[in-house]
This record gives structure tokens, C-alpha cells and sequence, in this order.
């Protein structure tokens, strides 16, 4: 497989140093953004791959770059990259369309298969935003807050989701998943790209957002 | 504990606890959850109110009573007990109440038994619309916010424009005409005292509407002023947080600079301490309390762990519940497992993740390390994992360790609810 095409958006110099030392000679860096219309516009110009996608920046943050590019027919995939270990920011861009979420504290050569899966169209999803996911989800929350945004009648998380999710969370690999289950690691694979799917169309106002969107564009 | 109540009445089935609605409400909602309470029709209660209203102004006072005194479906308290904690809405409500006798007490002397009890029940019913927006909640505000600014008349005082400033000033000037007529007819059949009183209301009234841009702008710029100095207040505190945590932490690690674990080690838990910091805000520094819920419990496995092993810990807590005997117990168990882990197995990260569902709590400690044959373990070892096993059975909890040489060992934790959750 080539490399993958990546874009860096940060609007800390020292983090995209950071990143571009950390992957260089496994990834194609196309470009890198600290700001967010400049993110668009390079994005845009260049359609890379991949996007590593900071959550928090001023001007509408990572969001903002995301809702701008998805909006286009573009064929970009993002990967969320932060620090910030909010719920509802992680869950808000996941739902807004990135296939994957990653600490900044990730090792090189995590970060680099993390990059090359999303960019063969596999989901990413870190023991962290597992555990966010099933918070979410979470049926019988007395305290959950993320209940709001998620409609729990429409979408259910099935028990095999579950399972996968909960294995996530406790630090195993897709790999570990596979053996641990008994199935293949393509099955695993669905599993997690369901459950975005799930939490990316899961409201009713957000469906009649998502669909009114499409219409207008 | 702030209780929701549903968004309608069921009819005969009456439901507790009496709250006032916040989905159903023309003013306060008190309607809408008496029905609730009562299990009848709203429209039945409105009624009820409306018709008891001109019963000497009776409905009125009952209904800003209720609005004062019922709790709003989610909060946790209601206007009369947020007042009466703040001393400064306290005393701006007291002195409102005694301006109202004194009023009363002045129109009673000149002996209008007519309009006596009107006047008490308006008059006392402006006071707790006073009382009601001092004590409102921030999201109550916001409703309270919307009415006025729907209203006919008030609701223009903010816009701008000739059509508006028509709106505001016709019915101003009318009304200051009205009160001049009114006034005017002293001496007549009414005696002094009622024209004189009616009348100077309606000029008020009159004067205030032409007035309220103004005044509005005045209230508006005090609030801004309020919130400029809670923004420099806040700064301060993060200023302050920021210097003695993060840079007394950055000069242990330029000191330490040449030590790779010291750096990784202070690196951790000031990140650790600071994003808690941002993102917690019931987290209390103290540290020397023990921790009331199970997440804060594995928080400070967490913590330890790093600081104590230099080991990374990836800690995944879905739900939390309050911490008991066995949740104790559980976390002990837990924290023995991590230790282990941290010890023994040569891997630089422990994961934890711990799971409250309605009937068990889990808790997973897994490494990627050198994992061990749980038939030949060394003795030590063995004592070990016995001591988690009696911590857990003790409270009727299970263990279950799953280990492969060269993949890495699993410690699975579950213990059983020990009051049973809807």
C-alpha cells in the first residue's frame, strides 16, 4: 500500500513538529494548518488521505473544519487528535463525522497504524472514546449526561457491540478482540464501524439535520 | 436531589412529588404541576385559578405562593428556600414587603373597602413577581426573559426603529393622559383618594413604558459590569492555580532533566492533576479525603500507579455509583491487581476499566507483559492473588485471572451490587 497522504491541523506549533517528526518516512505529509479557514481552503485544495484533526482550536475548532469539508463532496477521512478528555467534545466530533479518535499522548508507531487504518476506511476507536461510547449508550444511566445526546430508543447498541466495546475499553487490540471471540478480525472491524454509524445518525433532530443539510447542498 | 416530573398529567392517576412543570408553563408552571399532582386537566386548574382569582384576588395570591414556594421539576430548590439563603435577595425582598404594607396601610386609612382586597392581593403579588425573578434559576431567567420580551408593549422597549419607538410612545402618552384625566377628578363621587391613587399608578405606568429603553440599558450595562468582574475573578484563580502547579512542576522537570523517568514521571501527574483541574469541576484537591465514588476511587489507582511505578495507566470508567463497603473492597482488590501488573509484568501500560451496571460492578487490570502459568506461580505471587481473591469473596465478589506466558494476564473483577438499583 503507499503511503497515506496526511494533513495536519494544530494550531500548537510545537505539537505539528512534534507529529511530522514522529511519522516521517511512514506518511506522505501533504500540508499542515493552524487555523481553521486556512485548514479548509488547503484541504479542500489538496484532499489528502487523512486528516489529523486537533478538537480544540479558537474560531470553532476542529468542528468547524469538519463540518465545513464534509459538507463537500470531497473524500477526506479524519482522525480527532486532543488532549482534552471532554465527553461531549469527543462524542460531538464523532458525530460530526471523524472515524476515529486518538490521545496526544500516543506512541509513534500507534499513531502511524492508527493513520493507516483509518486511511483504508477502518474506524479507530481508543479505550477512552470506547468508554465514552458505552456512557452514551448506557441504558440504565441514573447519571449519565450524555443521554441527550444520544436516542436511545431509535439506536440500541447490540450485545455483540457491546461486548466488542467493553474489550476495547479494556485495552485489548482488534487482534485480541478476534481471538477472544472467536471471530475474524473483519467482523470486529464491522462491528466498531456499526457503532459509529449508530452514534453518528442516532438523533432524530440530528437525522433531520443531517438529512435537511444534504438536501440544501 | 433535583426531581424531573413527566411533561403531562395522567388523568385520575395522581403522581407525586408536586413540582412545578418546566415543559407545560404559561408563567411558572405551577398549573401544569398542580395537575400533574392532582392527576387532572391543566385547563381545569387554570380555570380554577383564573375564576378564583377575582375572589377578592384570592387565585392570584395562591398562584404566586405556589410559584414561590413549589420546587421547578429539576432544580433542586425552590425560589423562597434560593432567597431566603441569599441575604442580599432576602433583604431587597423584605424591604419590598414592608414598601407594600406601608402603601396598604396608607390607602386603608382613607377606608376603600371596594377595591381594599384587589389592591392587597395586586399589590403583594408585584412583591413576589419581584421575589420570583430575584430567586429564579439562571435557565428559569431565561424563560421569565422570553415572556417579557413577548409581551405587547414591554416587549418593544429594546428595539429600535420608528415603528417600535411609535409602539413605546403612543401608548405612553396616552396613558399619561389617561392618568391626568383620572386625576383630575378629585373631589368627585370617588372622594380623594382613589382618582389620586389610580390615576398616579397609570401615569407611572405611562411614564415607565416611554422610560424603559433606559432603564433597560442601565440594568444591562450593572450585569455586564458584574460579569466583567466574576471574568477577572476567575482569571485570577486560574492564574493562581497555574502557578503552583504547572510551573513549580516545570522547574522540577528542567531540574530533572537529565533522569528520563523523572521527567515522564512529573510530566504525567501534573497532566494528570491539571486536566482534572479543567475538566472536573466538583474535583476537589484535597487529597487527603477519601474519595465517596468508584471513579474517584480507581483515580487515585491511577494516580498512584504512575507516580509510584512509572507505568502508564489507561484508566476507563463507564458510570459511577457511590462507594460502599464492597466498592472498597473491589477497588482494593483492584489496585493489588494494577500493582502487580505494574511490578511484575514488564509492560508500560496497565489498563484498567471499570464498568457499573444496575446489579455489578466490573473491574478489569489487563497488561501486554510477560504474563505468567498460573499452576507454577512463585509463592509470593500466589499470595498475591490470594489476597485479591479474599477481598472480593469476603463481600460475595468474583476473581478471575487469565494469563499467558509472553501475551500478558487479565484480572477480571466482579462484585455484586450491594443495594439493588433501578
Amino acid at each position: 500500500m503507499n503511503q497515506p497522504r496526511v494533513f495536519l491541523v494544530d494550531d500548537h506549533e510545537l505539537i505539528r513538529s512534534g507529529i511530522r517528526t514522529e511519522l516521517s518516512g511512514s506518511v506522505e505529509i501533504v500540508g499542515e494548518a493552524d487555523q481553521v479557514d486556512a485548514a479548509i481552503e488547503m484541504i479542500l485544495e489538496r484532499s489528502p488521505d487523512v486528516v489529523l484533526l486537533d478538537v480544540h482550536m479558537p474560531n470553532g475548532g476542529g468542528l468547524a473544519v469538519l463540518k465545513a469539508v464534509t459538507q463537500t463532496p470531497c473524500p477526506v477521512r479524519f482522525l480527532a487528535l486532543s488532549v482534552s478528555d471532554a465527553a461531549e467534545d469527543v462524542i460531538a466530533i464523532i458525530r460530526a463525522g471523524a472515524r476515529g479518535y486518538v490521545t496526544k499522548n500516543i506512541l509513534g508507531p500507534d499513531l502511524t497504524d492508527a493513520i493507516y487504518r483509518i486511511a483504508a476506511g477502518d474506524v479507530v476507536f481508543s479505550p477512552r472514546l470506547a468508554g465514552f461510547v458505552l456512557d452514551a449508550f448506557a441504558s440504565t444511566g441514573e447519571s449519565a449526561p450524555l443521554m441527550e445526546l444520544v436516542d436511545v430508543e431509535l439506536d440500541q447498541l447490540t450485545p455483540r457491540e457491546r461486548q466488542v466495546l467493553r474489550l476495547i475499553a479494556r485495552g485489548y487490540t482488534y487482534k485480541d478482540i478476534a481471538t477472544e471471540l472467536s471471530i475474524s478480525s473483519k467482523t470486529v472491524e464491522s462491528h466498531v464501524s456499526s457503532v459509529l454509524r449508530k452514534l453518528q445518525l442516532s438523533n432524530r433532530h440530528q437525522l433531520t439535520n443531517w438529512a435537511s443539510e444534504r438536501h440544501l447542498s | 436531589m433535583p426531581v424531573t416530573i413527566s411533561s403531562k398529567p395522567t388523568l385520575g392517576v395522581p403522581l407525586r412529588p408536586l413540582r412545578r412543570s418546566r415543559t407545560d408553563c404559561i408563567l411558572g408552571g405551577v398549573c401544569a404541576g398542580i395537575a400533574i399532582r392532582l392527576g387532572l386537566r391543566e385547563r381545569t386548574i387554570r380555570i380554577a385559578f383564573s375564576v378564583s382569582a377575582f375572589v377578592f384576588g384570592l387565585g392570584l395570591l395562591l398562584y404566586v405562593a405556589s410559584w414561590i414556594f413549589m420546587t421547578r421539576s429539576g432544580e433542586d430548590q425552590s425560589i423562597g428556600q434560593r432567597i431566603s439563603h441569599q441575604h442580599r435577595d432576602t433583604r431587597i425582598v423584605l424591604l419590598a414587603v414592608i414598601v407594600a404594607l406601608g402603601l396598604l396601610l396608607a390607602v386603608h386609612s382613607f377606608a376603600l373597602q371596594r377595591v381594599g382586597s384587589f389592591a392587597w392581593a395586586i399589590l403583594f403579588s408585584f412583591v413576589a413577581v419581584l421575589a420570583v425573578w430575584r430567586g429564579a434559576s439562571q435557565d428559569e431567567r431565561v424563560h421569565l426573559q422570553a415572556l417579557l420580551n413577548a409581551a405587547p408593549v414591554v416587549g418593544t422597549a429594546s428595539a429600535r426603529g420608528w415603528k417600535a419607538i411609535a409602539l413605546r410612545i403612543i401608548p405612553g402618552v396616552i396613558l399619561i393622559v389617561v392618568g391626568l384625566r383620572i386625576m383630575n377628578k378629585i373631589g368627585g363621587i370617588w372622594g380623594a383618594a382613589v382618582p389620586a391613587l389610580i390615576g398616579a399608578m397609570v401615569l407611572i405606568v405611562g411614564a415607565l413604558i416611554i422610560l424603559a429603553p433606559w432603564w433597560l440599558q442601565t440594568v444591562r450595562d450593572l450585569s455586564s459590569e458584574r460579569r466583567e468582574r466574576v471574568r477577572i475573578e476567575e482569571r485570577a484563580s486560574m492564574v493562581a492555580h497555574i502557578h503552583d502547579s504547572v510551573l513549580q512542576t516545570l522547574t522540577l522537570i528542567e531540574r530533572a532533566a537529565g533522569s528520563e523517568v523523572d521527567v515522564v514521571r512529573l510530566a504525567r501527574a501534573q497532566e494528570r492533576e491539571l486536566r482534572q483541574w479543567l475538566f472536573d469541576p466538583n474535583f476537589d484537591s484535597d487529597s487527603s479525603k477519601a474519595p465517596e465514588s468508584f471513579a474517584a476511587l480507581l483515580g487515585t489507582i491511577e494516580r498512584d500507579v504512575e507516580s509510584d511505578y512509572g507505568v502508564k495507566v489507561e484508566l476507563v470508567v463507564v458510570g459511577d455509583c457511590s462507594a460502599d463497603e464492597g466498592v472498597r473492597a473491589l477497588a482494593a482488590a483492584g489496585r493489588e491487581a494494577a500493582i502487580n501488573a505494574a511490578k511484575w509484568s514488564g509492560a508500560s501500560m496497565v489498563s484498567i476499566f471499570g464498568e457499573v451496571e444496575p446489579a455489578t460492578i466490573s473491574l478489569f487490570v489487563r497488561d501486554t507483559g510477560s504474563g505468567f502459568d498460573l499452576a507454577s506461580v512463585a509463592s509470593d505471587r500466589q499470595g498475591i492473588a490470594l489476597s485479591i481473591r479474599q477481598r472480593m469473596s469476603q463481600y460475595g465478589g468474583k476473581t478471575s485471572i487469565h494469563s499467558m506466558i509472553g501475551a500478558g494476564t487479565e484480572i477480571q473483577l466482579k462484585m455484586p451490587r450491594s443495594v439493588a438499583h433501578p
